[in-house]
């Protein structure tokens, strides 16, 4: 007994030990995908399966023992903060904190969200980031304990995207938007990644060559699904911060850091072995997902267990699924295919088929109605004798009888069709707005079931009527312009097709506005591939002719139209690299000017050598030049900084040991270490200067310095180009093959210096004078006193030794990155 | 308000537990029946009632709260928290009537056996649950006290918590109580059958294996594999096993000597749910006339018995483990079911061996009237 009673209390006190795990949902799709359905309620609210995809979010993030959620909503917020307050997830039986957060309306990207999730600093540790439309089964919380383990190694691991894999033609990959990842298979990091959109077309990528130099063996994969499930650490949203312009998580976020060689942040990637995880990215994946609940891929989120709404269905044979409190009033006659949910107290009439569709509560299906891949929301009433095909009906909609919806369309809240109306495919219809309620108040007093149900709807729907741009938030506002200006538009002719009684306005095609910039994944076209009904046949056919006209874009004339393929591969032109190289030289001067203001500066101030170096990073990274301009840069500003002392001698020593010891470290901080690249800088830089006799000197302080070792002294020696054979002019040639000289004469003395290292033991310190001495003479002859000398070098030293263990560490950080710089 | 707080913390406790089984993260029969008992135990320890209905209704509703959170499904146990919430309720209105006894005046005369009574008669103690309706009489147990209500609850108390003691330590030993006679079932170089990986099954079968010798052949049990850890497990302990494809168990038949079968849940008619390839391994020992013996505590004993009706009762799981996710092409052409359960027939089992001795399917309801009272069919 009293085993067991401990075991129990000890279960207790584990729960409360364990550390709160977090969630962000961002509950705001920034497109507008499935408009108009969104019109009058966000996406996270659009019922899948028969409850809202919030619902089946916090069911997924309840399975997977998340206990503080943080729902960030921007448009129709309130409605947000209604749902979840009346859901049964803010019951305190739940075990759930859920606390929704309404953002600015300014956000229009995840990225502005993430910055917002930075300004409430509500994140306390790693969290779990999801959207709004997720439907997971997958243990996210093993996805997290695997996180957490590699935090402990790498504290730079930040984040872990959760990928599924599936096959290239699943019907859950968004063909429209997927992505090409190379991951290591040993360590699951993910190396790079590149989106793919599914128009235009994409026959290549490219992959960044130290990626295949560093890592042994690379997967490039495109056959996974983005679950965009992140487990994050703490610093992700500070990256949003401090990078304002990431808009998207992946496109901007993962990308940017992926490829940026100053964050030095690495992501990793979960490849989901168990379990099921998609988005509801676009009406395709809803098609999709939904099929994917019926045949219980989700389980255990199946409708007939754990559904997230707390109906109850019953699953019969053939993954049909009906509302098990027997409301449901199925005619003798009617037939019901697989693959079909029926939610409660519908009617379904003689002779009706139903297939692979899913009906919301209180649908109403006339007799002989043929429904088949369709989605009706509650309270959908179809007339007699109609059909309807791969469309999505919201709640309350009327189809009169003799219709024909076909395939692709979306009807919105409160649609009245018919009777023999007649859509085209893909069409999009919402309610008209003017002259609506007296329609509706009908409607309510015809439907006393709906009454809750529309009372919502005509809340929301007066708010927006009696005050139209102010009352609503942004999102609305812009639907509401927009709203009018079809609504002004309407061709009298097609609302004729859609039968007398109809109240309802015809949306357009998306179609390009040249005007507007456009995410080129919201291309109309690229949106076709994610439209319910919709194969896209036709868009593949004309592949290779739009990749032919995009390069006759490029103004040449010499190549054949009927090539496109040698178009591809021999697009850097002749012209076209010249202007690049001016453009480059161009940046590139300005970047020196920058880089002189910025040093002058840095000198004048007395800033500290962290803080120049920060000030150098950016520079680099805004005008795009290579390491070895940034050092060519810092070399000459130092050796410009040494005042040519006339009297040479001791005063001019002791004026070079100051600047070296004071700025000698900035060398090795401006991104990379390569001190051998650092003494061919300083060669070329005082071969054309004025300095020239100063080269030994500064090499020789460089060395004390430890910014160069004697190994880099003899590698740079051996170097052919050292001794300047290949200079233009025959000046520059003396100069370099002085500095040569010089350098030669250091090796001499290395060499010297180790054959009597065993017979002199007695301090560092006068050898290091004696090798001064001597370097001196060769370079700069003149007399030498010992005691300027000695207080040089012991100031140095002094300085250095801190200096030295802090270069150190640097090298070994950049050590990886200079072999990137120098593949 | 310290009531207030304590039930809260009581709610907590069961609220906590119907997340973690909604979580699947209890998983097997045995161990979810001891959690269910620990949190009953721990909601009887403070509930406050002042009569016997009201702690039956107490327990009830944290019984029904526990099996609506249950999840159906593989590795979850949906009958078990209902039939461990009924043995409960059982001990404890038997405790009551023990302690009632004498003070309970019979307020009708002893009722005479007749045929049509006969079912009420199947339980000894049900003629004085006749007369339990009749409070009028008080003795020493002092129920529904005006004055100090609390007085049935203190009387009481330590009996109840002695019942569902009772219960606990019949959970614990169930494993070694079901093969406490393994040797009397499984003779010297016998050959014996199994699928799927049960804990009574591998706590039975390595129970033999230290009287006799014999060889075990586990089938692998697509799609879960459970067979493979059950070999691995029997193996180690040091018993011959083989490991054959499901596919070849009508084969081999005809040298098995027994099938050995866990069960999922018992039903009243003598059927029975287990995992999916148990009506394969049933029906051709059925065919070769080899003898079937189920292995299972009692608390899988579950009133229903027409459960088999509902295509659902199968659970049918994620098509994963059938067809791959990565299928793609295939996902949206093909239909996949994958069943977690079979049902197996009343006629096709020889026998059940439990912990409280072996039975043979005709007499599972006899049982379950035993174990459980009337009332509690429907929590």
């Amino acid at each position: 007994m009293a085993p067991k009673s401990s075991a129990a209390g000890k279960e207790r006190s584990t729960i409360e030990e364990e550390e709160v795990l977090q969630a962000v949902i961002l509950a705001d799709s920034f497109n507008k995908r499935f408009s108009p359905l969104t019109l009058q309620k966000p996406r996270c609210l659009l019922p899948i399966c028969n409850a809202p995809l919030l619902d089946w979010t916090f069911e997924s993030l309840a399975l997977a023992g998340v206990q503080e959620i943080f729902v960030i909503c921007r448009s129709h917020a309130e409605l947000v903060k209604a749902a979840i307050k009346n859901s049964k997830w803010s019951k305190p039986s739940a075990g759930l904190k859920i606390v929704p957060i309404v953002t600015a309306k300014e956000t229009f990207s995840p990225g502005d969200a993430m910055r917002d999730i930075y300004t409430h600093s509500i994140i306390t540790s790693d969290f779990v980031l999801v959207t709004g439309d997720l439907v997971s089964s997958v243990r996210i919380d093993e996805v997290v304990r695997v996180h957490k383990e590699r935090r402990k190694t790498n504290k730079d691991a930040i984040m872990t995207m959760v990928v599924k894999e599936s096959g290239m033609r699943h019907r859950t990959r968004s063909r429209g938007e997927s992505a090409v990842f190379v991951i290591d298979p040993e360590t699951s990091e993910c190396l790079h990644y590149e989106a793919v959109m599914g128009y235009p077309p994409k026959n290549y990528t490219k992959i960044p060559r130290e990626i295949l130099n560093e890592h042994p063996e690379v997967e490039i994969r495109n056959d996974l699904i983005d679950c965009s499930i992140d487990v994050c650490s703490v610093e992700v949203p500070s990256l949003f911060q401090d990078n304002f312009d990431y808009g998207d998580l992946r496109r901007d976020f993962v990308h940017g850091v992926l490829t940026s060689d100053l964050l030095m942040k690495n992501i990793y990637c979960y490849i989901a072995k168990d379990g099921y995880a998609a988005r509801v990215k676009d009406t395709k994946s809803y098609d999709a997902i939904s099929k994917d609940i019926l045949s219980r891929w989700t389980f255990p989120l199946v409708p007939d267990d754990n559904h997230p709404g707390g109906h109850s269905y019953e699953h019969i044979r053939g993954n049909k699924y009906i509302a098990k409190d027997g409301t449901v009033a199925l005619s003798r006659t009617c037939k019901i295919g697989n693959n079909t949910l029926i939610g409660s107290q519908c009617l379904i009439s003689d002779n009706a088929q139903i297939s692979a569709s899913i009906l919301g509560q209180r649908c109403t299906i006339g007799a002989g109605s043929v429904i088949r891949n369709s989605y009706l929301f509650d309270g959908v009433v179809v007339g007699p004798n109609c059909t309807i095909e791969f469309s999505i009906l919201a709640a309350g909609v009327q189809v009169k009888e003799g219709s024909r919806i076909e395939k692709g369309c979306l009807l919105a809240d409160g649609v009245v069709i018919g009777p023999q109306a007649r859509l085209q495919p893909f069409e999009r219809l919402s309610r008209r707005h003017l002259g609506t309620e007296h329609n509706e108040e009908d409607e309510g007093e015809e439907d006393d079931e709906d009454e809750d149900d529309e009372d919502e709807d005509e809340d929301v729907d007066e708010e927006g009527d009696g005050d139209v741009e102010e009352s609503e938030d942004d999102n609305e506002s812009e639907m509401d312009s927009d709203y009018g200006e079809i609504e002004a538009n309407q061709d009298p002719d097609a609302l004729k097709r859609l039968g007398p009684d109809n109240n309802a306005i015809i949306w357009p095609q998306p179609s390009i506005d040249e005007d507007e910039e456009i995410d080129e994944v919201e291309h109309p076209t690229n949106l076709r591939l994610m439209r319910l009904g919709d194969d896209a046949s036709d868009l593949y056919l004309s592949d290779v002719g739009s990749e032919t006209s995009e390069s006759d874009l490029d103004d040449d004339d010499h190549f054949d139209d009927s090539d496109p393929s040698s178009s591809v591969t021999s697009l850097p032109l002749a012209n076209t690299s010249n202007l690049v190289q001016q453009a480059d030289e161009a940046a590139i001067t300005e970047f020196q000017h920058e880089v002189k203001l910025s040093l002058d500066r840095a000198f004048a101030e007395g800033h500290s050598v962290d803080n120049a170096s920060v000030e150098l990073k950016t520079l680099r990274m805004a005008h795009n030049v290579p390491l070895r301009r940034v050092r060519e840069a810092v070399v000459t500003a130092i050796v410009n900084r040494i005042k040519i002392v006339e009297s040479g001698g001791p005063a001019q020593r002791q004026e070079i040991a100051v600047v070296v010891s004071r700025w000698g470290d900035l060398i090795d901080k401006i991104g990379g270490v390569d001190a051998t690249e650092t003494i061919e800088v300083l060669q070329e830089c005082c071969a054309s200067s004025e300095r020239l006799p100063l080269f030994g000197q500064i090499l020789a302080a460089l060395y004390q310095e430890d910014v160069v070792e004697e190994e880099d002294i003899r590698a740079w020696h051996k170097r052919p180009q050292s001794r300047g054979d290949e200079q233009k002019s025959a000046t520059l040639q003396n100069n370099f093959q002085k500095c040569w000289n010089a350098g030669a004469f250091m090796i001499k003395q290395f060499d010297e210096q180790e054959s009597d290292e065993e017979s002199d033991e007695e301090s560092d310190e006068e050898d290091t004078l004696a090798k001064q001495t001597r370097i001196k003479e060769k370079a700069a002859p003149a007399s030498s006193t010992t005691t300027t000398h000695r207080e040089s070098s012991e100031n140095s030293s002094e300085e250095s030794d801190d200096g030295a263990e802090e270069s150190e560490e640097d090298e070994v950080e950049s050590d990886e990155l200079s072999e990137n710089e120098s593949a | 308000m310290a009531t207030d707080a304590e039930s809260a913390t009581d709610q907590r406790t069961v609220e906590h537990l119907a997340a973690r089984l909604r979580r699947r993260q209890v998983v097997g029969s045995q161990q979810t029946a001891l959690e269910t008992v620990l949190v009953l135990r721990q909601v009887v320890s403070k509930a406050r009632f002042s009569n016997i209905d009201q702690l039956v209704d107490v327990i009830r509703s944290v019984g029904r709260k526990l099996v609506e959170a249950q999840p159906k499904g593989p590795c979850t146990s949906e009958y078990t928290v209902g039939n461990t919430v009924r043995k409960v309720l059982h001990h404890i209105r038997e405790e009551y009537h023990t302690a009632s006894q004498g003070t309970v005046v019979p307020s009708t005369s002893k009722p005479t056996f007749s045929i049509a009574k006969f079912v009420s008669q199947g339980q000894p103690r049900k003629q004085t649950t006749s007369q339990r309706a009749s409070h009028e009489t008080r003795g020493i147990l002092r129920e529904n006290d005006p004055d100090d209500p609390d007085a049935f609850a203190r009387a009481l108390k330590p009996v109840f918590m002695e019942a569902i003691q009772d219960v606990l330590d019949e959970l614990e030993t169930v494993y070694d109580n079901v093969s406490k006679n393994a040797k009397d079932h499984i003779h010297s170089d016998e050959i014996i059958l199994t699928i799927g990986k049960s804990s009574t099954v591998e706590a039975f079968l390595k129970a033999a294996a230290s009287h006799r010798k014999y060889t075990v052949i586990v089938a692998d049990t697509a799609p879960s594999y459970s067979g493979r850890e059950m070999a691995q497990s029997l193996s180690s302990s040091g018993i011959s096993t083989v490991l054959v494809p499901d596919s070849s168990v009508y084969a081999l038949m005809s040298r098995i000597n027994k099938v050995v079968l866990g069960a999922h849940a018992i039903l009243a008619n003598g059927g029975m749910f287990a995992i999916t390839g148990s009506l394969l391994a049933a029906t051709a020992a059925r065919a070769h006339s080899t003898p079937v013996v189920v292995c299972s505590g009692q608390f899988k004993l579950t009133p229903q018995w027409n459960l088999y009706h509902e295509y659902g009762a199968l659970d049918f799981a994620d098509p994963s483990g059938v067809l791959g996710f990565e299928e793609g092409d295939l996902v949206d052409k093909v239909d996949v079911v994958n069943p977690y359960y079979d049902y197996v027939r009343p006629e096709m089992i020889d026998a059940y061996i439990t912990n409280d001795g072996d039975h043979p399917p005709s007499s599972v309801y006899r049982l379950i009237k035993e174990a459980y009272d009337d009332e509690d069919y429907a929590l």
